[in-house]
C-alpha cells in the first residue's frame, strides 16, 4: 500500500496538505517545528493512536474543538480509499470513504511500522514491552486478534479482584476454586490462542530476520513462555490447566494471577548473551530495527503488501553508517517516512527521496533540489 | 464559577446517576424538563412512579411484570421443561423477538463480575435451582436449560458457572451459538465475528 497524501487540519500546529512519494519520504526541519507531528499524524491515521500521548485530546490545537488527519491509500492495481479520523473534544471518530466504520473494520487498512524513541523498551524495557510488539505483529496478520487479547486481559483482571478480596476474606481452597473456575476456564482457553499465534509469529520473525544487517554478531530471538519446563507445551491447555490446579495455593497467597501468557517473554539474543542486559546501546538499536524489519517482511509475506516504516529522529538514534545501511535495505521495499534535523546524514539519498522542509507545521519549499520536490503541493 | 440555582443542580445531580448519563447529558436533559410544559412533564413522573409502584419481579422467573407469575409462567401453552436464562429482562424481549422459542425464561439481573463486586449471589440465581423440580414446576420436568448470556467474558462466565451447577444434575445445558448476522454480505461482517464463525464452523 502507498499513502498518496496526508491532510490535516488543527492537528497539533499543523494544517494543510502533503503529497507524498511511493519510496523514501524525508521530513527535515528544526527541532520544534513539527515534523515529528507528521509522522504522528500519519501514525494516527493507521492507528488511531498517537505513539506520544495516551490522551488525544492535547493533540488539538490549542484553542480550537475539533481536528482531523485524513489520507488516501492506493493498493493494488487501482484500489483507492480515502481515510479519516476526527478528533472532537474527548471523542475520535474515523471514517473510510466518507461513511463512519468501526474499529476493528479500520485498522489495517492502512498498515504502519514504526521505529521511534518509545519503542527502544522492546530492546531494553521490561517484557511487557516485548508482548506488546509481538502482539502488535499478530494483530498486523490477523486484526480479530486483538479482541483475543484484550478479552484476557479482562479476564485476568477480573481473576485479579477475586484474588485480591480474597486476601481479606480467606476463603477456603474449595470455595475459591468455585469461584474462580469459570474465570480460569476462559483464561485457558484464550491463553492457549494466545500462546499458538505468539510462538508462530516469532517463528516468522526469525525466518525474515537479516541478523547481521548492522552488526557482525548475530541475532537470534526465542518465545520464552512462562510454562518451559513445566511439561508438554504441545498440549498447552492442558499443561496450563494442570499448573493452575497445582498452583492455586500460591496464587491465592500472592493475590494475583500468577499463570498465562501475561508472564511470557521475547528472548533476545545477540552473540549468544542477552541484549536488555549486555547490548550497547547501538546494538539495541540496531536489534529493534532488525525486529522491524522482519515484521515488515512477515506483513509482506502474508498480505503480499507494503506496509509503510516510520523512523522518528532518525540522527538522534543511529548513526550514520547504520542510517546508510538501513536506508539502503529499504530502498524498493517499502514507503519510508524519516524525520531528521541534520541533511547531512542522509545527503546521500536526497537524490532518490522527496525531500520536505518543515517550518512552523507547514511543507515549505526547500532551497536546494527543486526537482525531488516536485510531488508536494503544500498549502493545498 | 457560575453555579445553577439549587434546584437545577439537584435535578442535575440526580439525572447524573442514571446508568450512561454524563454532565453534560444530565444538563441537557434537565434544560430539556424545564421547557416542557406541565402536563406533559405529569405523564413521565406517572410513567415513573407507576413502573415502581405496579411493576415487580416475577417470583418464578424474575421477570418484570404486573401480576405474579408472569404471563409467560403462566401460560399454559409455554413449554416449560425448557429454560432460557438470559442477563437482562430486554436480552428476554430480543428472543421473544424471534417467535420461535416456546420455552419458559429465568432472568439473572446481571452477570458475574468481580471488578463491579457482583458474585453468584447478586444474581437472580436462588430461584433456578428449585424451578428444576417436577413438584415445583406444575408436575412437569426440566430437560432443557439454555444458557443465554451475552457473548462477553462476563457473559461466558456466567454460562459456565451456571453450566457447572446443573451439571450433576443430569439435564441437557446448551450454550448458544455466536455466530455470523443473517441476511448480510460476508463482506460486511466485521473480522472478529467472521474469525469466531469460522472457528465454530460445523460440518453439513
Ligand atoms: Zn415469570
Amino acid at each position: 500500500m502507498i499513502l498518496d497524501f496526508v491532510e490535516v487540519d488543527n492537528f497539533r500546529n499543523l494544517s494543510g496538505k502533503i503529497f507524498w512519494g511511493p519510496g523514501l519520504n524525508i521530513i527535515h526541519g528544526d527541532n520544534g517545528q513539527g515534523k515529528t507531528n507528521w509522522l504522528e499524524a500519519i501514525h494516527l491515521l493507521s492507528r488511531t493512536k498517537s505513539f506520544r500521548t495516551q490522551r488525544l485530546q492535547e493533540t488539538i490545537r490549542f484553542g480550537q474543538d475539533s481536528a482531523f488527519v485524513a489520507g488516501r491509500v492506493s493498493s493494488g492495481d487501482d484500489l483507492q480509499r480515502d481515510l479519516r479520523v476526527t478528533l472532537k473534544e474527548n471523542t475520535k471518530s474515523i471514517a473510510v470513504n466518507g461513511k463512519r466504520e468501526q474499529l476493528t473494520r479500520y485498522l489495517g487498512q492502512l498498515q504502519v511500522f514504526s521505529f521511534t524513541a518509545d519503542q527502544l523498551d522492546v530492546v531494553r524495557g521490561m517484557p511487557e514491552a516485548r508482548r506488546h510488539f509481538i502482539d502488535r505483529g499478530v494483530a498486523s496478520l490477523r486484526p480479530a486478534y486483538v479482541r483475543t487479547v484484550s478479552d484476557y486481559n479482562r479476564v485476568i483482571k477480573q481473576k485479579n479482584r477475586i484474588l485480591q478480596d480474597n486476601l481479606e476474606h480467606n476463603r477456603s481452597l474449595v470455595e475459591l476454586q468455585d469461584l474462580l473456575a469459570p474465570w480460569n476456564q476462559q483464561l485457558v482457553q484464550l491463553a492457549a490462542e494466545i500462546h499458538e499465534a505468539r510462538v508462530d509469529y516469532t517463528e516468522r520473525l526469525n525466518n525474515e530476520l537479516e541478523r547481521s544487517l548492522f552488526e557482525p554478531a548475530e541475532l537470534h530471538i526465542r518465545y520464552s513462555s512462562s510454562l518451559d519446563g513445566k511439561g508438554d507445551l504441545s498440549n498447552y491447555e492442558g499443561l496450563l490447566n494442570e499448573r493452575l490446579q497445582l498452583r492455586l495455593p500460591a496464587e491465592a497467597a500472592a493475590g494475583r494471577a500468577l499463570l498465562g501468557p501475561h508472564r511470557d517473554d521475547l528472548a533476545v539474543h545477540l552473540a549468544g548473551r542477552e541484549l536488555r542486559v549486555f547490548g550497547s546501546s547501538g546494538q539495541q538499536r540496531s536489534a529493534l530495527l532488525l525486529l522491524d524489519l522482519a515484521a515488515i517482511s512477515v506483513y509482506n509475506s502474508w498480505h503480499d503488501d507494503r506496509p509503510l516504516f516510520l523512523v522518528d529522529d532518525v540522527d538522534a538514534e543511529l548513526d550514520e553508517n547504520r542510517i546508510r545501511r538501513l536506508l539502503e535495505y529499504l530502498e524498493g521495499r517499502t514507503q519510508t517516512f524519516i524525520t531528521t534535523s541534520k541533511r547531512s546524514h542522509v545527503e546521500g539519498f536526497i537524490s532518490r527521496a522527496n525531500v520536505y522542509e518543515i517550518a512552523a507545521g507547514q511543507a515549505v519549499q526547500p532551497e536546494l533540489n527543486r526537482s525531488t520536490f516536485s510531488a508536494v503541493a503544500a498549502n493545498d | 464559577m457560575l453555579e445553577y440555582a439549587e434546584p437545577v443542580t439537584k435535578l442535575i445531580d440526580e439525572l447524573k446517576r442514571l446508568p450512561g448519563i454524563g454532565h453534560k447529558s444530565a444538563q441537557r436533559l434537565a434544560f430539556h424538563i424545564m421547557r416542557t410544559p406541565e402536563n406533559e412533564l405529569d405523564r413521565l413522573l406517572t410513567a415513573v412512579r407507576d413502573v415502581k409502584q405496579r411493576i415487580v419481579l416475577c417470583s418464578v422467573c424474575n421477570n418484570l411484570t404486573e401480576i405474579d407469575p408472569c404471563r409467560i409462567c403462566a401460560s399454559t401453552s409455554r413449554d416449560h421443561s425448557v429454560i432460557c436464562v438470559v442477563e437482562e429482562p430486554h436480552s428476554m424481549v430480543a428472543v421473544e423477538k424471534t417467535r420461535s422459542f416456546k420455552g419458559v425464561y429465568h432472568v439473572l439481573h446481571g452477570s458475574l463480575s468481580p471488578m463491579r463486586h457482583i458474585g453468584p449471589n447478586e444474581l437472580h440465581l436462588a430461584n433456578l435451582l428449585p424451578r428444576l423440580k417436577p413438584e415445583n414446576n406444575d408436575g412437569v420436568e426440566v430437560s432443557e436449560v439454555i444458557l443465554a448470556t451475552n457473548p462477553t467474558t462476563e457473559g461466558e462466565a456466567t454460562a459456565n458457572y451456571i453450566g457447572r451447577l446443573l451439571k450433576p444434575l443430569g439435564l441437557l445445558v446448551t450454550r448458544i451459538a455466536m455466530g455470523m448476522p443473517v441476511g448480510s454480505d460476508l463482506e460486511y461482517v466485521d473480522e472478529v465475528t467472521m474469525d469466531k464463525a469460522l472457528s465454530n464452523r460445523r460440518e453439513i
